[in-house]
């Protein structure tokens, strides 16, 4: 499929699973939460199986665990704040995060609940929203264009949720290399602006 | 409302994005975010990307019976619970810190450590770091110290300088090993900063040199 054809097509997607999430917020419609469940329970099931190939029981139950929150949450789901695949990423990414600690993965006391806050309590101020969704779309075209040794980093970090260490062992790679290579990719996403 | 002019690198910020920071240091980033605008609009972008990679994974198929049970069980899943924390914390306290902070700053149990400082450990992260609250006096200073490891820092209240600059509310540091130095609170109020050590701090003073063995708890 040629790229704008691809790109409308996905955003023809998005409109109709963000008006799936009002009716599942504003009249608990379970036929289009089925709709959210199975557009987005087997993307959340390849993130956790991206952090631990082959844990097939852990990925069925961030998806449960995911799924419910939209279910309970959907009512705070706030589209000028975010769009929905980023609100269901960072409901991904907490899970996880919680999952991982809960499983003493971290034997830590850190609570993570109150570090990462959800997205629908904070955010940009409606002025920035206009440039929203073009900075998306920069970041989507960005992302297909990246070199491989960028992209590569970038899915370590976000997907395997490796810390730069991890990444800079398994890669066999100086620190600074993978430091300096997320922060090559993030200027090219254009989510670097000059301060 | 952006106060800090001091901001983690945006690799550091990325991490926080994608999860993969320790929790230590996603503390520090959580308490730096609530004062400055323009690393919360940074985290959205980066929240996006972090969205865009997920969705090019290739889908991993989910049973019917997941479905079904889930499906099953909306009804009976139990309420979200409510935003307002029932319990009134001083307003100056990041959000982060709730967790270890009761009502405000004068609860905690704060040890002296020296003339000027008082400390608190607040936890230590799974990765051995040390997380805790430095209360420096007004005009105070800590000793000259370098770190084994990196020592992040983000000054809630007051304003510090040291060798290489002022700095106030909202401010995130990070010293790494090779820094030496001496922060000096100012003199109009107390500072009080979130300090995350990776590892024991060195004091580099002669009559400290010899006591660094002794000395576990930094900031003498």
């Amino acid at each position: 499929m040629p790229l704008m054809a691809n790109t409308t097509a996905k955003s023809d997607k998005l409109a109709h699973l963000s008006a799936c999430i009002v009716r599942v917020a504003e009249n608990r419609d379970k036929a289009a939460f089925a709709e959210l469940f199975d557009h987005y329970a087997p993307l959340i099931r390849a993130y956790s199986l991206a952090r631990e190939p082959g844990a097939d029981l852990v990925a069925d139950d961030l998806v449960q665990e995911v799924l419910a929150r939209v279910w309970l949450k959907a009512a705070k789901y706030n589209a000028r704040l975010a769009n929905l695949n980023t609100w269901i990423f960072t409901l991904a990414r907490n899970c996880r995060i919680d999952y991982l600690r809960r499983n003493s993965r971290y034997a830590t006391e850190i609570d993570p609940t109150d570090i990462f806050n959800e997205i629908e309590d904070e955010g940009p101020g409606p002025f920035q929203m206009v440039q929203q969704s073009r900075v998306q779309q920069n970041i989507r075209v960005g992302l297909e264009q990246l070199p491989k040794e960028q992209s590569e980093i970038l899915t370590k970090v976000y997907l395997e949720g490796k810390s730069h260490q991890q990444t800079s062992e398994e890669l066999k790679l100086p620190l600074g290399t993978v430091k300096s290579r997320v922060r090559l990719a993030l200027k090219k996403l254009e989510v670097l602006v000059p301060r | 409302m952006d106060k800090s002019n001091n901001h983690p690198y945006e690799e550091l910020l990325a991490a926080y994005s994608a999860g993969s920071l320790p929790l230590s240091q996603a503390l520090c980033i959580s308490a730096h975010l609530e004062h400055c605008q323009s690393c919360g609009q940074k985290l959205q972008q980066l929240n996006h990307v972090g969205s865009e990679l997920m969705l090019q994974l290739k889908p991993s198929k989910v049973s019917d019976e997941l479905k079904t049970r889930l499906l099953g069980m909306l009804d009976s899943l139990p309420e979200d619970l409510p935003d307002g924390e029932s319990r009134e914390v001083d307003s100056r306290v990041p959000r982060c810190l709730h967790q270890f902070v009761e009502r405000n700053y004068d609860d905690l149990d704060w040890k002296r450590v020296s003339a000027d400082i008082h400390s608190v450990e607040l936890c230590r992260d799974s990765n051995g770091a040390r997380v805790e609250l430095l209360k420096i006096k007004p005009g105070g200073s800590a000793t000259t110290h370098t770190h084994m490891g990196d020592e992040y820092t983000v000054i809630l209240e007051g304003s510090f300088s040291d060798e290489s600059g002022l700095y106030g509310q909202g401010d995130f540091l990070i010293r790494d090993e090779n820094d030496q130095h001496t922060p000096v609170a100012t003199q109009d109020r107390e500072c009080i900063c979130l300090a995350v050590t990776e590892g024991p701090i060195q004091f580099t003073g002669f009559l400290h040199r010899l006591l660094n063995p002794f000395i576990r708890r930094g900031y003498a």
